[in-house]
């Protein structure tokens, strides 16, 4: 399967779009409305497709000055919100979504420098809003992830903004480039610029599970895992996935739990026993807040509105360019 | 003869009985050699096994189970010290605000609203005023035998009746204080019977009322001490800084206590920190000996980074020169005022980098170790804190002696919180507040100031005597004020719920004292015409994942002097490590974890660590933000 060239070979398929180049294999679906299959060196990344973040598991401040109950509609839309748009463009210029029988004019040799894939969330709010997520792939196998959220009028505002990709394996830990310890906007003079290395996924054991474990202004963040679910395959060696900066710095949090199995929990032992690795690279982020934990809010600048318009990138590295 | 009566736990105006009046918390030894060891022959502990009965209310306790000859065969054990709810008995409660009786009886403070009464039975015949019956056998040390003997109690919560060999003893409130009983009239060679009856509640209950769990029980360390026949009850240290900050004037009163002071003497001593002897002085014994402006030039000052501390003794010499007792008390020099409304140490300017410490430890509760106390230490140095306020109660003794040495500033308070009877909903709504003006509950919160400054007036570590938390304001917070104004200048007092009462502006609090006003507030304050400096006695309130914006705080120190800083709240989280039923691993387990109703929940977790004592992430940024000011 792999290609002898330098350029990208693209699989045409019925309800899919494959992307295949030395020691990568991307698949697109159109039918689960996102990336469906992250591969590299023959390791699958994806339990399912990502999806944009809005919810962070309630910390005990947003629940003493109401802040989730205000904005209780970005838990719905975090879970619930599907795909109503895919555009695929190849060589920077769009195509006919190439879905049969569409796809019928092309062969087993189709061949591209670059592919972008874009797909549109309708959020599940009242009002709703929609937010793009665009994958362009080139030759080497990088992923640059571009997520664009169409600011709407109404809404309440965002306790995040990311998008959520799911292992299906637990992590044995990861290593970033960006600030020491656990950091919000408000809450990061204190992280020490550095290369960190985190064994396991740790869950920070606040009394009541809530949102933890994020890491501002982050340059690059490589996940290592040792197990798949792939039954063929038996081998134990480590292998990772690297995440890195693109215009910006990115935020980013790699748990073994979503937002909303923190937050159904009142105690640390109440959560699932852990077997994924949550990893959500964050574009907006809210901060926690401390003045008080019974009303004040968190200060102004540190909200997200859902009024204006967010946009933000990242890149999935590719398999040439690991570099652990 | 003296009888116990349970109509005590009823009255206000009871609340000690036969108690020796509070004293400075000097150790004594009866020879140099002790002193210098630590090792002391006159001390004898009495923690460890102890008989114990638990009753679910007065009523069903065992009444005479302190008679030598009463059948306590059915008696289960317990372990001293260590609070009752923990060893199983009686239900485990935590609740902030409301009191913890709160939707289960109905209780109005005697007095208050009109009434004259007193409330006679409200907790003498109470269906939730549990009862722990501790008995223990001993028989006394040869170091103590011969002597007056006395029993001190560290901590005891919440009424305590004492007898020894069946005869009464005396009574005791004030659960975070010291209770000390002479036992010398009732003592007997050979084996000796102490027993100790502890009710949960009393009207202390009402001046109780921390946001914490509510435990009952012999708590602190209990022990026996003899006492030489030369004998220092109380020393008072002034150590003061003349205005050039360069000059010690040491001051040193002792009141003694003796049979015959013929020929007795007081021998002086002050040592450097390397031992190096710099001031001797000898008087005659008498019930009060005082040795006053004696001059240190050149002193070495006590402050944060550089707590040093010389080294006081007084040695007690009969007619025939032989040492009787030996003193030892270290002497920090240092000089707090307030000048031009800004509060200055050693002549410049304060700033507290401060936390709020409960006493807490995850499997042992308010009982907490030595080791507790150290790993404590050495997390405020890694996270630049300089600053303790001892919430809302006195911390054990040596907590103290580890702050002069750490030169930690404390800010000792009170024993008193009573905001289940002013704050309602959120409300201010003071209809029925204690200990507010009323004549009767005036005696037990002055009592409370006593015990406090007199047990802890020698430690430089302590800069300011804190009224208590939360409590409201009125004539009575104005006398505790006026109490510690009377005895000691030296200090300077803080109470926050003067804010909540305007009147009392004038007699109650050196400095403006706010708890989680935001930023803009304290600023709004100290852009107008401010009389009083500034402190944040409780803000960045670290409950999970929290401690975000402190930066607009630390600005204020930057713009206003008269901004000083203040505590977190607050240092520890308080969560009880239980094994799991569904797992049987340890978990930390929070407030209506144990059916407790009504509860206040995860609110008990507010801490920059969590309560097995690891730091929460946000500890990184206190390090950073109190690193910046900590010079």
């Amino acid at each position: 399967m792999a290609t002898t060239t330098t350029k990208l070979h693209v699989i045409y398929g019925d309800t899919t779009l494959g992307l295949v180049g030395e020691h990568f294999h991307y698949i697109f679906s159109y039918d689960q409305g996102g990336l469906e299959s992250l591969q590299q060196y023959g390791k699958e990344w994806l339990y399912r497709t990502p999806k944009p973040a809005f919810w962070r598991a309630t910390t005990d401040n947003d629940r003493g000055n109401h802040f989730s109950a205000h904005a209780a509609m970005w838990l719905g839309a975090d879970l619930f919100s599907p795909c109503t748009d895919i555009e695929v463009a190849v060589n920077g210029q769009v195509i006919t979504l190439p879905v049969a029988p569409e796809n019928n004019r092309y062969s087993d040799h189709e061949t591209a420098d670059t592919v972008s894939l874009t797909f549109t969330y309708t959020t599940t709010t009242v009002p709703a809003t929609t937010v793009e997520v665009v994958y362009t792939v080139d030759a080497t196998g990088q992923l640059t992830i571009q997520e664009n959220y169409t600011g709407q009028p109404g809404l309440p505002e965002l306790p995040a903004l990311g998008l959520q990709l799911i292992a299906p394996t637990m992590a044995i830990g990861f290593s970033y480039q960006g600030l020491s310890g656990e950091t919000y906007p408000d809450r990061m003079a204190g992280g020490i610029p550095g290369t960190y290395k985190v064994d396991g996924l740790p869950v920070t054991p606040y009394l009541v599970p809530q949102e933890n474990g994020m890491h501002m202004q982050t340059q690059r963040v490589t996940v290592t895992r040792q197990t798949t679910l792939n039954n063929a395959d038996p081998d134990q060696q480590a292998f990772s996935l690297t995440v890195q900066q693109a215009d910006e710095p990115f935020a980013f949090s790699c748990l073994p739990y979503t937002a909303a199995e923190l937050e159904n929990a009142t105690h640390q032992e109440e959560l699932p026993p852990a077997r994924r690795t949550v990893l959500t690279i964050y574009g907006a982020v809210r901060g926690v807040g401390g003045i008080d934990s019974w009303g004040a809010d968190v200060e102004p600048e540190y909200h997200i509105s859902a009024e204006t318009g967010h946009s933000f990138s990242f890149k999935i590295a590719g398999p040439d360019e690991l570099n652990h | 003869m003296l009888q116990a009566e349970l109509k005590w736990l009823d009255d206000p105006e009871t609340f000690r009985v036969n108690q020796l009046p509070a004293h400075s918390d000097h150790h004594y030894y009866a020879t140099v050699t002790d002193a210098d060891q630590g090792t002391n022959q006159l001390e004898q502990s009495l923690d460890g096994t102890w008989q114990f009965a638990f009753a679910p209310n007065p009523q069903e306790r065992p009444q005479g189970f302190y008679r030598p000859d009463f059948d306590r065969h059915n008696f289960d054990t317990i372990q001293v010290p260590g609070h009752i709810e923990l060893a199983g008995y009686g239900q485990i409660q935590y609740i902030n605000t409301a009191y913890p009786w709160e939707g289960s009886h109905y209780r109005r403070p005697a007095y208050t609203l009109g009434d004259r009464t007193g409330k006679p039975g409200m907790f003498s015949e109470a269906p939730d005023n549990t009862v722990g019956a501790y008995a223990k056998h001993f028989t006394l040390n040869p170091g103590l035998q011969g002597q007056r003997v006395i029993v001190q109690f560290d901590g005891v919560e919440e009424a305590l009746y004492l007898w020894l060999n069946g005869h009464f003893v005396g009574y005791a409130e004030d659960s975070f204080t010291r209770s000390e009983f002479d036992l010398t009239p009732y003592l007997q060679p050979g084996d000796n019977l102490i027993t100790v009856e502890v009710f949960k509640r009393c009207t202390a209950s009402f001046l109780e009322d921390q946001d914490m769990f509510r435990f009952s029980g012999i708590f602190r360390s209990v022990r026996l001490l003899a006492q030489p026949k030369l004998h220092v009850n109380d020393l008072t240290i002034r150590a003061n800084v003349q205005d050039d900050l360069k000059t010690g004037d040491l001051n040193v009163t002792a009141q003694l206590a003796a049979d015959t002071f013929d020929g007795a003497q007081v021998h002086l001593t002050l040592r450097d920190a390397q031992g190096a002897r710099l001031l001797e002085r000898t008087s005659s014994a008498d019930d009060t000996v005082s040795f006053t402006h004696l001059t240190v030039p050149t002193v070495h000052l006590w402050q944060h980074h550089d707590p040093y501390l010389y080294q006081l003794t007084l040695e007690l010499l009969d007619a025939q020169g032989n040492v009787i007792e030996v003193v030892p008390y270290v002497v920090g020099f240092r000089r707090l005022e307030l000048k031009d409304k800004v509060m200055l140490l050693n002549g410049k300017r304060l700033i507290l980098n401060g936390v709020n410490r409960h006493e807490w430890d995850a499997r042992t509760g308010r009982n907490v170790s030595l080791a507790d106390m150290h790993r404590d230490l050495s997390i405020f140095k890694q996270a630049h804190i300089n600053a303790v306020r001892t919430c809302h109660y006195s911390d054990q003794d040596v907590w103290y002696d580890l702050c002069d040495q750490a030169g930690i500033y404390m800010m000792a308070e009170n024993n008193l919180e009573s905001h289940g009877t002013w704050q309602k909903l959120g409300a201010v709504e003071p209809s029925y507040n204690v200990p507010g003006s009323l004549p009767e509950w005036r005696a037990v919160v002055l009592d409370r100031a006593r015990s406090n400054y007199q047990t802890f007036k020698n430690h430089p570590a302590i800069l300011f005597w804190s009224l208590g938390n939360e409590s409201y304001a009125g004539d009575n917070i104005a006398a505790m004020n006026q109490f510690y104004k009377d005895h000691d200048d030296t200090r300077l007092t803080h109470y926050e719920g003067v804010c909540r009462n305007r009147d009392y502006t004038d007699r109650i609090s050196d400095m403006e004292s706010m708890m989680y006003d935001p930023p803009k507030a304290i600023r709004d304050y100290l852009q107008h015409d401010p009389q009083k400096p500034f402190i944040n006695c409780e803000y960045m309130h670290d409950m999970g994942n929290s401690l975000g914006g402190m930066q607009s705080y630390m600005d204020l120190l930057d713009e206003f002097p008269m901004y000083q800083g203040g505590f977190i709240w607050d240092y520890i989280d308080q969560a009880l490590l239980v094994k799991d039923e569904v797992t049987g691993r340890d978990v930390l387990r929070y407030g209506g974890d144990f059916d407790d109703r009504p509860a206040d929940y995860e609110f008990s977790g507010d801490g920059l660590l969590f309560a097995d004592r690891t730091p929460k992430p946000a500890l990184q940024e206190v390090s950073h933000y109190y690193g910046n000011y900590d010079d």
